[in-house]
C-alpha cells in the first residue's frame, strides 16, 4: 500500500500520528542474557533487536560469516567481529536471508566500523570481540537500533569506549520525485516511510555533534540533505539520553540489590 | 554426528568426572539428580507479528527464541494420484487407493520448514544441519502433525519454523531448541475457517477467534526431544557439556503425545491417568566428544619422542603396546567399542516410562501460559 503524503500538509502529523520531531517509543533493557559477557534488548517502535557480545577474548578459527572491523588478528587492536541474524520471522512477509545476503554484510562492516571507532581496542592486543545481534522483528531503522544495541551491550559487557555511539534516522517528507523545496525534514522513520521517502541513518559519538556513521541509500536532492542530517544528529542526542537513563537505572538497581560492591554509592553514578 | 561443544579438561578431571557419574547414584557436578532438568523460564506469544513464538531461558543462561509464520499455499496434486489406476492388476490397484488414502488424509513433509540459527556458526555448517534435521524429523515422524496443516483439498497451511540460539552454545542446545520450539507450536493459532469445503479458503480476520493449532481442550501435543545419555550403567538426563565430555552413549529421543489420535489410542492398556500415551517418534545417536578422541599413541612409538621409525620399535618391543593400552586409575581413556544394547533399552524404557521424564517436562510446559 503506497504512503499518501498528501496529506502530512494538512495537520503536519504523519502517517502514525507522530509530529517532525518525535522518536517512536524506545525502550531498551540490558543484562537480559545471564551467559553473555554483554547482553541488551532495544525496541525502536515496532523494530525489536537483541544483541550479545562475547570478549573481548582470544580470537578463535574464523566459522561464522562475520564481518570484522578495525584490525584483527595479531595485530595490536582488538578485531570488533559483527555477526547479524535477520529472524525469518522479523519482516510481515517471511523472507529468509541467508548468511551472504548483502545488505546484511553491508550493515556488518557498518556497526562493526562505527563500533572499533568508538571503543578503545587498543588496550585489548591480539584478541577478539564478537557482537552477535539478533534483528526479531523490523519495522524501519534498522541499522540505527542495531548501533543502539550493540551500544549498550557493549557498556554491559564493560568494554572501554569514548562515548556511546546513538544512531537514528532522517528522512524528508515529500519524495525525490516530487522535488519539493519546502519538504519538511522527519525524524526516526518507520518501514512505511523508509520505503517510499527518502531517508538517512546517521550516528554521532555522544552527545557531541561528531557523526561516526552516515548512511544515506536513497536519491535525494542535496539541498534537503543539510536539513535531515541536522534533524538526525539532533535526534541522535535524544535517543544518547533514553540510552544513558537505561544505563544508569540498571547501574542503581544492580547497587540496589547489591550486585556491585559496597563502596560505590548512589551519586557516583550521577 | 558430533557435539562440537570443546571443553577444556584434563585426563585427571575427566576421569574424576567420569568415576563420580558412575557411581550409584550418580554424582552430578551442578547438584542434579540423574533424572532432573535445568531449571528454565519461559514465556509464550513474545511476538505479536508471529502466528506463535517462545523464548526459554536455561538456569545456565542459554536462551532461545523461536516464531513459527504460517502462510497459505496450494497443494499441487501429485502425478500418481489418478495415473496409478490405469496401469497394473488388482494388487497394485489396492496398492494405490491405500496410498491415494494417505495423500488426502495426511500431508506432506515440505509443509514445514525449519531453520536453526546460531550465533558464530555457518548455516551450512554440519552441526547446525544436523540439529534442524533431527528436530524436523520428530515433528514428521509422526504424521499427525503435517495432517493439522490441511485446509482442505486444493489448499494447506505452509509453516515456517525459525529457531535462534541467542546465546553463545555453552551447551549442546537439542533440548533447548527442542522445548522451545514445542512451546511455540503449543502458542500457535491459525485463522479461524469460513469457507466450507474444497472452495478457495477464505478466513476470519478476528485473531482473537483463532483457534490453537494443537486445541487445549485436546490431549495431543507437539513432540519433544529429550537428551539422554549412559556413563557405564547410570542414565542421566539433559547433561551439561562437562558430562557430555565424558558420555559412554548420548540419545536424542523424540516422543509425543498422540492420547487422542483415532485408530492408534483405540488398545488402551498403557494409558496412564490423566489420558497421556506417549509415542516413540525417533531415536538418533549422537557423538559425544569421548567419541571424537584419538587413542592415544604410546611414547614408545611416537617420533615427536626422538622414534625415528615406529613401526621398528614396535617390533622390537612388543610389550610397549599392552602397557600403554592398559587403562590406568585417575587418568581418562576414551570409551571404545558400541553401547551396550541393555542400556540403550533402559534409556528408552527410561523416557517412555509414565511420569517419567517425559511426562515431566511436558506437564512443565503445559502449565505455561499461554498469551
Amino acid at each position: 500500500m503506497p504512503l499518501d503524503t498528501s496529506t502530512y500538509s494538512l495537520a503536519l502529523l504523519r502517517v502514525d500520528g507522530r509530529r517532525w520531531n518525535e522518536l517512536r517509543r524506545l525502550h531498551a533493557q540490558i543484562r537480559t542474557q545471564a551467559a553473555a559477557d554483554g547482553s541488551s534488548y532495544l525496541e525502536m517502535g515496532h523494530t525489536k533487536v537483541m544483541c550479545v557480545v562475547t570478549g573481548p577474548s582470544e580470537p578463535g578459527p574464523r566459522r561464522g560469516g562475520g564481518i570484522g572491523g578495525g584490525a584483527g588478528g595479531q595485530s595490536k587492536d582488538a578485531e570488533v567481529v559483527v555477526n547479524i541474524v535477520i529472524a525469518g520471522f522479523s519482516s510481515v512477509d517471511r523472507k529468509r536471508r541467508g548468511r551472504g545476503d548483502k545488505r546484511t554484510q553491508e550493515m556488518q562492516s557498518t556497526v562493526a566500523n562505527a563500533l572499533a571507532a568508538s571503543l578503545h581496542t587498543h588496550l585489548f592486543p591480539h584478541s577478539q570481540i564478537n557482537v552477535s545481534l539478533h534483528v526479531l522483528s523490523q519495522d524501519g531503522s534498522l541499522l540505527a537500533a542495531l548501533i543502539n544495541a550493540a551500544t549498550l551491550a557493549c557498556v554491559d559487557a564493560g568494554i572501554p569506549m569514548t562515548d556511546y555511539v546513538a544512531a537514528c534516522t532522517a528522512g524528508s517528507t515529500s519524495t525525490y520525485a516530487a522535488n519539493d523545496e519546502s519538504a519538511d525534514p522527519l525524524l526516526d522513520l518507520n518501514h512505511q516511510e523508509e520505503q517510499e521517502l527518502p531517508s538517512l541513518t546517521v550516528a554521532t559519538l555522544g552527545d557531541s555533534d561528531r557523526v561516526v556513521v552516515l548512511v544515506c541509500e536513497s536519491r535525494v536532492q542535496i539541498s534537503r540533505l543539510e536539513g535531515m542530517l541536522a534533524v538526525g544528529v539532533d535526534g541522535c542526542k535524544q535517543v544518547r539520553e533514553l540510552l544513558d537513563r537505561v544505563v544508569r537505572e540498571k547501574g542503581q538497581r544492580m547497587i540496589l540489590e547489591g550486585t556491585v560492591e559496597k563502596g560505590t554509592g548512589l551519586n557516583d553514578l550521577d | 554426528m558430533a557435539s562440537q561443544i570443546h571443553v577444556n579438561l584434563s585426563p585427571a578431571e575427566l576421569a574424576y568426572l567420569h568415576a563420580s557419574l558412575s557411581l550409584t547414584p550418580p554424582i552430578r557436578p551442578d547438584g542434579r539428580s540423574p533424572d532432573q532438568y535445568r531449571p528454565l523460564s519461559a514465556e509464550t506469544g513474545i511476538l505479536p507479528g508471529t502466528n506463535g513464538s517462545a523464548r526459554i531461558c536455561f538456569a545456565d543462561g542459554t536462551e532461545a527464541i523461536v516464531g513459527v509464520k504460517a502462510e497459505v499455499e496450494k497443494t499441487g496434486r501429485r502425478w500418481d494420484d489418478d495415473t496409478i489406476f490405469l496401469e497394473g492388476g488388482g494388487d497394485d490397484e489396492e496398492g494405490g487407493d491405500k496410498e491415494k488414502g494417505s495423500t488426502q488424509q495426511g500431508g506432506n513433509k515440505e509443509w514445514v520448514e525449519l531453520t536453526v540459527e546460531i550465533p558464530g556458526q555457518r548455516d551450512d555448517d554440519s552441526a547446525t544441519v544436523f540439529l534442524a534435521q533431527m528436530l524436523s524429523e520428530a515433528l514428521l515422524a509422526d504424521g499427525g502433525f503435517v495432517e493439522r496443516l490441511k485446509i482442505n483439498r486444493g489448499w494447506h497451511w505452509k509453516l515456517y519454523l525459525d529457531i535462534l540460539l541467542i546465546s553463545p552454545p555453552l551447551s549442546y542446545p537439542l533440548p533447548l531448541l527442542s522445548l522451545t520450539t514445542h512451546l511455540a507450536l503449543l502458542s500457535t493459532r491459525l485463522p479461524r475457517l469460513k469457507s466450507e469445503g474444497d472452495e478457495d479458503p477464505f478466513f476470519d480476520d478476528d485473531w482473537a477467534a483463532a483457534p490453537y493449532l494443537y486445541p487445549r481442550d485436546k490431549k495431543a501435543r507437539p513432540p519433544v526431544t529429550l537428551l539422554v545419555m549412559a556413563v557405564g550403567n547410570n542414565i542421566i538426563f539433559d547433561p551439561a557439556k562437562e558430562e557430555l565430555a565424558v558420555a559412554d552413549v548420548v540419545l536424542a529421543v523424540s516422543v509425543a503425545d498422540v492420547a487422542d489420535r483415532k485408530g492408534k489410542g483405540v488398545e488402551d492398556e498403557d494409558m496412564d491417568v490423566d489420558g497421556r500415551k506417549l509415542k516413540l517418534l525417533s531415536i538418533r545417536t549422537v557423538d559425544p566428544p569421548s567419541r571424537l578422541t584419538p587413542p592415544g599413541v604410546p611414547n614408545a612409538s611416537n617420533t615427536a619422542y626422538g622414534h625415528a621409525s615406529a613401526g621398528a620399535t614396535q617390533q622390537k618391543m612388543p610389550e610397549a603396546r599392552a602397557v600403554e593400552s592398559e587403562a590406568v586409575e585417575g587418568v581418562w581413556k576414551a570409551p571404545r567399542g558400541g553401547a551396550k544394547l541393555a542400556v540403550m533399552g533402559a534409556l528408552v524404557q527410561k523416557v517412555l516410562q509414565k511420569g517419567g521424564v517425559a511426562d515431566e517436562v511436558l506437564d512443565a510446559l503445559e502449565a505455561v501460559d499461554l498469551s
